[in-house]
């Protein structure tokens, strides 16, 4: 099931040999990956890996929030000079502006690129107000954040984003704050519109079910200094459509998530550090 | 168990728990009358101490004229103008003016510089120990030095209030714009916001309620700065009135005075306060 990654496609991120440093700590060390598309699809990458590790930084780094010490972050071929509306980023803080409503959130950032993208008013808001239905909030539409629940706000800060359409979709443990019947709605709602809209995403978070669930391919990253541990492909087939519930009662999402687990317990525990450098992903037991 | 709690509470169930309990939710009709009582308390202990004629009274009239001889220095002054021909409302209207273009002048200075120092480290390396520094101004101090620099004209009042008011505000301003929580700003920045934008679309407006919460504040201090920018002889406004009652010895002209200045002061706060509700309803809300 483990598929070479990014021949004869596009990278759309790129790392070469990145490291970053805050002071005397490295957050990231000498990392290097690609992620490609082909046309029109990009890669769900979900990132898991012990606190600390430098996965917020490595997000941080291709937002164009920090720069690389060392060493080379592209986006589409391009070294990234800061940040710019070709990245969308979803926080796991409440992000919604307060003194505006959902239909003004998400019309935020088209007001901003108006002339950039050349939409008029009407456009900008039917496109606004389509969003806002796929994420479920069109009856919530003139409501002010402090109105909505988490889940409401990060499904209003994903309209926000997606308004823009951005190549690449940076998600810094997203759901982290939500109840877990919330986490699984939006979970699902997540994997539904990249398949609908398809952009590259680069999603973190902590918990290994949602990163198997969600990631078409997880990498499992080791202690600071970052790097890669592992990177996974097709964990599970493809979930769109599929519930969370009823797509993690299967053997085969089970089973990658003990995979994963172990994966991440022996990373953790710092045993990697040998196997790491082999970079041998394990072999996922055959889901098919 | 429970008898044991009961005991040891010894509290009569009859007695409502508002009255006792940390933190007591006390009903709405109940809160207001119980802010009515300290009113009367000090209306009716005011009206006990200066009962009688003057010579028998406890408190003579020159210390606590009585509530009777203060409300007469009210039609008093407002049907008998002084030699400039200016009556109470004039003086009402004198002050309003000064405290209004004071706090304009304060805030068109005062607003720019804050959100500058609150959204740009480099403004607030170069300005925040003078801020700081300019926060122990003693502001009496300013009344010599503003008159030093425009006499006894108009504009020394007018500056002088515009100090006091840009003082107090300033750092809050500044602090308003600080504490925008930097979220709001990345989520700009990736949704294509330039910096220009980081500031209006984002630092200022999310900022606005607690400046305007900051404006209210300095305007109540401000205003009781008021008596301070006003005791030039003749120059009218209630501060005026206040000083040449008290070289007279009317004292209650004095009292009544205070009283207006307190009332309008508090009528203001309802203002900024109502104000505050229309202009920021998502805040409103939100509770």
């Amino acid at each position: 099931m483990t598929a070479p990654a990014g021949d004869n496609k596009t990278p759309i991120v790129e790392f070469r040999g990145v490291t970053i440093r805050f002071g005397s700590f490295t957050a990231v060390s000498d990392l290097s990956f690609k992620v490609s598309v082909t046309p029109d699809q990009g890669e769900f990458v979900t990132i898991i890996g012990p606190s600390g590790c430098g996965k917020s930084t490595l997000l941080n780094a291709i937002a164009g929030f920090l720069k690389p010490t060392q060493g080379e972050a592209l986006v589409m071929g391009e070294p990234v000079q800061g940040p710019g509306r070709d990245r969308g980023m979803i926080f796991q803080q409440y992000s919604s502006f307060p003194h505006l409503t959902v239909l003004q959130n998400v019309m935020f950032g088209l007001r901003l690129n108006r002339r950039k993208i050349g939409l008029d008013r009407s456009s900008m808001r039917s496109r606004a107000e389509e969003l806002i239905a796929q994420v479920g909030l069109a009856d919530h539409m003139h409501k002010y954040p402090g109105q909505l629940s988490g889940g409401q706000q990060q499904r209003t800060a994903i309209a926000r984003s997606l308004a823009l359409e951005p190549r690449i979709l940076l998600m810094d443990e997203p759901f982290s704050a939500l109840d877990e019947p919330t986490r699984l709605e939006m979970q699902e709602l997540l994997v539904e519109l990249w398949h609908r809209v398809h952009p590259t995403i680069l999603c973190v978070t902590h918990s290994v079910a949602e990163a198997v669930y969600l990631g078409q391919r997880v990498w499992i990253f080791t202690q600071a200094p970052g790097q890669i541990a592992y990177d996974i492909m097709d964990c599970i087939p493809p979930s769109v459509g599929i519930p969370p519930l009823v797509a993690q009662e299967r053997t085969e999402f089970k089973n990658a998530v003990y995979v994963v687990t172990e994966a991440f317990r022996r990373v953790s525990e710092g045993s990697t550090k040998d196997t790491a450098a082999e970079s041998k992903p394990p072999e996922p037991r055959d889901s098919t | 168990m429970a008898k044991l709690l009961n005991v040891s509470l010894m509290i009569p169930r009859k007695i409502p728990q508002w009255l006792y309990n940390i933190r007591g939710q006390v009903p709405r009709s109940v809160a207001l009358a119980l802010g009515l009582i300290p009113i009367a308390v000090l209306l009716a202990l005011w009206w006990g101490l200066t009962r009688g004629i003057p010579e028998e009274r406890t408190l003579g009239p020159t210390i606590l004229p009585s509530p009777a001889e203060v409300i007469a220095s009210m039609s008093d002054l407002v049907h008998s103008p002084d030699p400039e021909n200016r009556n109470l409302f004039d003086h009402i209207g004198i002050s309003l003016r000064r405290v209004g273009l004071g706090f304009l002048l304060a805030l068109a200075i005062v607003l720019p510089l804050g959100i500058l120092i609150g959204a740009f480290g480099s403004m607030r390396a170069l300005l925040s120990q003078v801020v700081t520094a300019s926060g122990y101004i003693p502001i009496a101090t300013l009344v010599p030095l503003t008159m030093s620099w425009f006499g006894l004209d108009e504009a020394q009042k007018v500056v002088f209030l515009a100090m006091a008011f840009g003082i107090f505000l300033l750092p809050m301003v500044a602090k308003a714009i600080d504490n925008v929580p930097d979220v709001y700003l990345r989520t700009a920045y990736t949704l294509g916001a330039s910096r220009f934008h980081v500031i209006t679309r984002v630092l200022v407006p999310v900022a606005l309620p607690d400046i305007w919460h900051a404006m209210r504040l300095a305007f109540g201090v401000g205003w009781s700065y008021l008596v301070l920018a006003e005791v030039v002889v003749k120059s009218g406004g209630l501060g005026d009135l206040i000083d040449t009652a008290r070289r007279r010895a009317m004292s209650g002209r004095v009292y009544l005075v205070i009283i207006i200045i307190t009332i309008i002061a508090w009528l203001a706060d309802l203002l900024w306060e109502r104000l505050a509700g229309v202009l920021f309803p998502y805040r409103a809300r939100q509770s």
